[in-house]
């Protein structure tokens, strides 16, 4: 273990600032993608109180969907469309796209078991899993579906602007700004439309909500369909900055990004947002300091570390057992 | 009652249960009765491909599938090929998890219809798998293990079980990882160097070959880790040291060496990508200025150009061992026919596969296949072939075409 | 759903099977389904329900040792050694989440912890080669020390804080057995992703069983133990106990019932279980890999408890047999192609005839044969001869007039083809009364389709698919698992 120690510390000071700041600006960028998949679980969660494990195999089906589109008007050497139209076009399938592959999920792997015991649905969740991981496979013949392969994405990996001689790509930036973006709308349409009030008078007490005249079927289905469109535009930009795609990336994924909704405190928006650069970040740290053996274990094993001091993670409220 | 009724059964299902037992111990194993049965050789035998269908590497899987396809076609096609050959498939879920490669061994093994296997794609498969294959008088040929102990160890090793039992049409990691450190050392002259495995027993194994091959020479190695299942190694390659010429990337996963290749020079890298056999995959590894040590593919050959057509234009070599090793196990069937007179038996079949050889138009490998009888040099032994069989070191160019360089 | 703005439609009724039946427990609902049903089968069901679960344990135990004599031994491996397996490990995850309602999803780490104390205790790893007498129960020791860690920890956690905290522990042990491999004596203790190889067979007071037969027999008796042991701890006070936790944890501590010292039991009693298959696992595999211990493999393991049932002890061996025998049948290296297609068809076909009334489905099936035909020779009329020449892998040429199966490829048309289906399918199960009748029959020969086209040639990848759909279908139509109790909600 001390040599361990060791090593990280010989690698810190190897690496040095420049090094520190590389790791950090690419853990903010992948810990903007888990953001926004954390906030599907969170979001399902917050409403449900259902562990949806399907929603990393959204994501996934997300990036298959842009890459569909690219396939189709992107055309390796001479697109169809611009740079900038084509990833309007990407985003906007992708994004409609899951969406409704997680209203579907919902319609009829989780609705009808509203009244069944709690594992159920968890079971039909796994159900999901395996039955969309496996159909991808099939479809794509088990082979990655790569972006990079492309080139009018060339101009998005070039350099926007350094700190102090460090580049940070174009790409980078359009992910952060992106994520941004989309939870500053979600943050809109949770606090301030009528739909965003009846979603969280749902999560707050179900039976009281429908008892009001909420619809409750109505409202979950719109948070599906909301989370799934926030994993379907991580799943584009996934497949844009890791460069391809693969039926077995939903897994992994899903399971940081579901991590990270639960540091942040489970069914907590802001807090998924918050736990998902912290993922990002540690992860990143981890792989680079400690080696990239280190990275996973390190990410699940603050998790466990932080749910037992405080299981409701940063931002989550006490969990209160109501009689 | 209900009570006495229960203690009554359970005494009883206990009682059965080792009575059983008893008999069961006893009775005679029937793997043996197949393994010794006679085969028709008048009508269509089964050779068993094990690969991974599904799974992380379920590419690599597919790539070995296709080829062993084609290969039984090209038998099929050339009327004095007898007996016809058919393939079945085995699904092992390489580094899923190894009781699918044990539980595709016995189904093979119990099959009867199965005369010869090709495959599994995994060392660690065929190290688990061994005693069954022995068991049932098979001979696995695989056509991507390169774990040296499956030729070449001494007592208490795998070797022990594999010996007359296994066979590679690719040469072994200690052979490759000799290959790759002298060329860096010697003909690329860089002695800074990063070698990263996928912590898989094919990746580890060659990468300690190589690294202690570098430290004899005084190189500078660094080392670290990433796992089949990542994706993103922006961590990895910013902790790479400054100074860093070459970067070892001995993986079973082309598409994850090009990430990496496209990831580094997002960031800005400038190094030397030199990948294995697993990253040897034209179409798919495709970063300008790489080396890749492969093997020694006729690019130029008939059957990998029309092979590359049908499937995208990617001719998938990493399945083109699996190719020889259906038309090896093919051969040696129609040798032990030829032998037995129309009839045959899987030991039979078994002790004729050291003794096919095939010529370099045959092979598709660019080298002739004949397997070794005894240990040669300081790698091979039986089981491996022998020749001129070696790895091949391979440039990338700005087309994506590899060349050979070494 | 039309509506005016703000004033949402009135929920649907629920159907008698979905609504919760408040005010009814579980002694009502039993009674409730003894009552219903005539017919032979039901019979039979009766018969079943009314005989005492050490009856059913011995009428299982009795077939059961007939198997090795009548199948090969890939067939026993593959089919008898695994199902018994799980059945093993089913029996002690249901301790935990049957019998207490703990949802355990760590499961497969104390499977895990079993195989690698037996590896280190009986290989050349570190030399040393305990006989399984000693190392068996070690390892129960271990798996149920680590048990009681946990349980400890975990016993402020509610609900689903558990469940992550398992979960992830799951994930921990095998990312620290597969990659962190800490160096221990000059070796590495876990192997890394090469595992520990070359393991001791199991042996007893220098007895050694290393063919698949032995390890059989060995299993069944354990099996069997392991059974019985569960039926009198369901019967004892504890069981009980275990029972009022499950159903309202707040209610039983209300009772005076020590709760935390239940759970902690529970959890204890599961993970010495599964540490016992983890010995059995190492020996059968010859080698610990940490892969074997990953999600899959305890989704696998729920899978077997929950289509059973939970709680019922009869209920996981129903499904350690449904689910092993199914997942392995497709696989592509059990060569029966035929059956396969039966199989499927004839699953099908009965999922039809369970229609009402009768003439439903015969007229469904008929309009699929009917269809099909149509679209074959619409088909063979309007396109290239290549569309139509193609034959279904195995026999069954006849089929080739029926089905489109084109030879060569033909773009996407396979995947047009499945695209179509999981639509159609969306499509039937959305509408209703006849309107779903007349979907049913081009989704049925899409099936069809879909099935000759791409599911034969995938077997493998077939495997998980119709996994994860029975799966969801299970769920949605009982929730409860086959042999289980249905639920009650008390209010």
């Amino acid at each position: 273990m001390h040599l361990l120690l060791f090593n990280i510390y010989d690698q810190v000071r190897s690496l040095g600032w420049n090094g520190a700041f590389t790791l950090l600006r690419d853990g903010v960028v992948l810990g903007s993608l888990y953001s926004l998949v954390a906030l599907g679980y969170t979001m399902v969660y917050g409403i449900l109180k259902l562990l949806n494990f399907a929603h990393g195999d959204v994501f996934m089906v997300g990036a298959f969907i842009g890459f569909g589109v690219l396939a189709q008007l992107g055309g390796p050497l001479a697109p169809a469309l611009g740079l900038v139209p084509l990833l309007l076009v990407m985003f906007a399938v992708a994004m409609l796209g899951s969406g409704i592959l997680g209203v579907v999920i919902e319609r009829f792997a989780y609705r009808p078991l509203r009244n069944a015991p709690r594992i159920a649905p968890l079971i039909s969740a796994l159900g999901v899993v395996f039955f969309l991981e496996s159909s991808v496979q099939l479809i794509t013949n088990s082979t990655h579906s790569e972006y990079s392969t492309f080139p009018v994405f060339g101009p998005l990996f070039t350099p926007m602007f350094s700190v102090a001689g460090n580049p940070v790509t174009v790409v980078q930036v359009l992910i952060v700004l992106t994520a941004i973006g989309l939870m500053a709308a979600l943050m809109f349409l949770v606090y301030r439309t009528k739909l965003g009030k009846a979603m969280r008078a749902t999560s707050f007490d179900r039976e009281a909500a429908s008892m009001m005249g909420i619809d409750t079927d109505r409202v979950i289905s719109a948070t599906f369909f909301i989370g799934s469109v926030l994993a379907g535009a991580a799943g584009v930009m996934y497949g844009l900055y890791l460069s391809d795609t693969y039926f077995f990336v939903g897994f992994l994924y899903g399971l940081k990004a579901f991590t990270a909704a639960v540091v942040g405190g489970i069914g907590s928006i802001p807090g998924a947002m918050l736990g998902g650069v912290l993922v990002g970040v540690v992860e990143s740290f981890a792989g680079g300091y400690a080696g990239g053996q280190w990275k996973d274990i390190v990410v699940f094993g603050i998790l466990i570390l932080f749910l037992l001091v405080r299981p409701t993670g940063l931002l989550g409220s006490h969990a209160i057992q109501k009689v | 009652m209900l009570k006495r009724i229960g203690a009554l059964a359970v005494t009883g299902a206990v009682t059965a249960a080792i009575v059983a037992a008893t008999l069961g111990g006893t009775a005679s194993a029937r793997n043996n009765a197949v393994a010794a049965a006679s085969i028709n050789c008048k009508k269509t035998v089964t050779i068993g491909v094990a690969y991974p269908q599904t799974g992380p590497v379920a590419t690599l899987g597919a790539n070995q599938w296709n080829w062993a396809k084609t290969a039984m076609k090209a038998w099929n096609k050339n009327k004095k090929n007898k007996p016809k050959i058919a393939l079945l498939q085995g699904d092992t879920q390489l580094a899923g998890t190894t009781p699918q490669a044990l539980q595709v061994a016995h189904q093979f093994a119990s099959n009867s219809k199965i005369v010869a296997v090709t495959g599994p794609a995994g060392s660690q498969e065929m190290q688990d798998t061994a005693s069954v294959w022995k068991s049932a008088s098979l001979a696995p040929v695989s056509g991507s293990e390169t774990r040296v102990a499956l030729t070449r160890g001494t007592t208490g090793t795998p070797r022990e079980t594999t010996k007359g039992y296994f066979f590679r049409t690719v040469p072994n990691d200690g052979q490759q990882g000799d290959n790759v450190a002298a060329y860096i050392h010697n003909t690329l002259k860089k002695n800074k160097v990063e070698i990263i495995d996928d912590e898989e027993a094919y990746s580890t194994g060659l990468s300690a070959q190589v690294q202690a091959d570098l430290l004899k020479v005084n190189a500078h190695v660094t080392t670290n880790h990433v796992s089949q299942q990542d994706t993103d190694f922006s961590s990895v390659i910013d902790s790479i040291p400054s100074g860093t010429q070459v970067i070892y990337i001995p993986w079973q996963n082309a598409t994850q060496a090009q990430q990496f290749y496209t990831q580094l020079h997002a960031h800005g890298g400038k190094e030397i990508l030199f990948g294995s056999d697993g990253t040897d995959v034209p179409g798919t590894f495709t970063g300008n200025g790489s080396y890749v040590s492969g093997f020694p593919v006729d690019f130029s050959s008939t059957a990998v150009k029309s092979f590359a057509a049908s499937h995208g234009g990617d001719p998938e070599t990493f399945g083109i061992p699996s190719y020889t090793s259906v038309i090896v196990n093919a051969t040696a069937i129609k040798t032990a026919c030829k032998a037995g007179k129309g009839k045959t038996t899987r030991n039979a079949i078994r002790k004729d596969v050291p003794k096919v050889q095939l010529t370099t138009a045959q092979s598709l490998l660019g080298f002739p296949v004949k397997f070794l009888a005894k240990n040669a040099g300081k790698w091979q032994g039986p089981g491996d072939m022998g020749g001129t069989a070696a790895f091949g070191i391979y440039q990338i160019q700005a087309n994506g075409s590899y060349k050979r360089v070494g | 759903m039309s509506e005016t703005p703000g004033i949402p439609a009135p929920p649907e009724e629920p159907s008698e099977e979905q609504a919760s039946r408040i005010g009814v427990d579980s002694w009502v609902a039993e009674t409730e389904r003894h009552g219903r049903g005539r017919g032979p089968l039901w019979q039979l069901a009766r018969l079943w329900e009314y005989s005492p679960d050490p009856v059913k344990l011995l009428a299982f135990v009795a077939l059961a040792s007939t198997v090795p004599f009548w199948t090969n031994e890939g067939d026993l491996f593959v089919f008898g050694l695994f199902t018994l397996l799980y059945a093993a490990l089913g029996l002690g995850l249901n301790v935990v989440v049957g019998f207490a309602g703990l949802l355990d999803l760590g499961y497969v780490a104390f499977f895990g912890i079993g195989a690698y104390t037996y590896a280190e205790l009986s290989s050349s790893q570190y030399g040393i080669h305990w006989p399984a007498e000693a190392t068996i129960p070690i390892a129960m020791a271990a798996a149920a020390l680590v048990g009681v860690v946990l349980g400890f920890s975990a016993r402020r956690l509610l609900g689903d804080y558990l469940a992550i905290v398992t979960l992830f522990l799951g994930q921990a042990f095998v990312f620290f057995t597969g990659v962190a491999n800490p160096t221990v004596a000059g070796k590495g203790l876990t192997g890394g992703a090469n595992g520990i190889p070359q393991l001791d067979p199991l042996t007893f007071f220098g007895y050694q069983l290393t063919s698949t037969k032995q390890l059989y027999f060995f299993l069944l008796i354990v099996v069997t133990l392991l059974a019985t042991a569960l039926y009198f701890a369901n019967q004892s006070r504890t069981g009980r106990a275990w029972r009022a936790l499950r159903e309202d944890p707040l209610a039983a501590e209300v009772m005076s019932i020590p709760v935390n010292r239940l759970k902690i039991l529970a959890f204890v009693f599961g993970a010495a279980v599964a540490g016992l298959c983890g010995t059995i696992y190492a020996a059968i595999e010859t080698a610990a890999v940490s892969t074997n211990f990953s999600v899959s493999v305890l989704i696998i393991i729920y899978a077997v408890v929950i289509l059973g049932g939970f709680g019922s002890i009869a209920g996981v061996f129903v499904g350690a047999i449904v689910i092993n025998c199914t997942l392995e049948f497709l696989e592509p290296q059990n060569d029966h192609p035929e059956v396969k297609r039966w199989l499927f068809y004839g699953t099908i076909v009965l999922l039809i005839a369970l229609l009402k009334p009768w003439f439903r489905p015969v007229l469904v099936l008929a309009g699929t044969i009917a269809f099909g035909f149509v679209v074959h020779a619409i088909v063979a009329a309007t396109t290239a001869a290549s569309w139509t020449s193609g034959v279904p892998v195995s026999g069954a040429s006849w089929l080739a007039r029926w089905a489109v199966i084109p030879t060569g490829s033909h773009g996407n048309f396979n995947n047009y083809l499945y695209i179509g289906l999981v639509v159609a399918v969306v499509c039937t199960a959305s509408l209703k009364g006849w309107w779903r009748m007349i979907a049913l029959v081009p989704t049925l020969y899409l099936t069809a389709l879909v099935w000759e086209n791409m599911l034969t040639q995938n077997g493998g990848i077939t495997a998980f698919i119709l996994f994860g759909a029975m799966l969801i279908g299970l769920m949605t139509v009982r929730p409860q698992g086959l042999l289980g109790t249905a639920r009650v909600e008390i209010v």
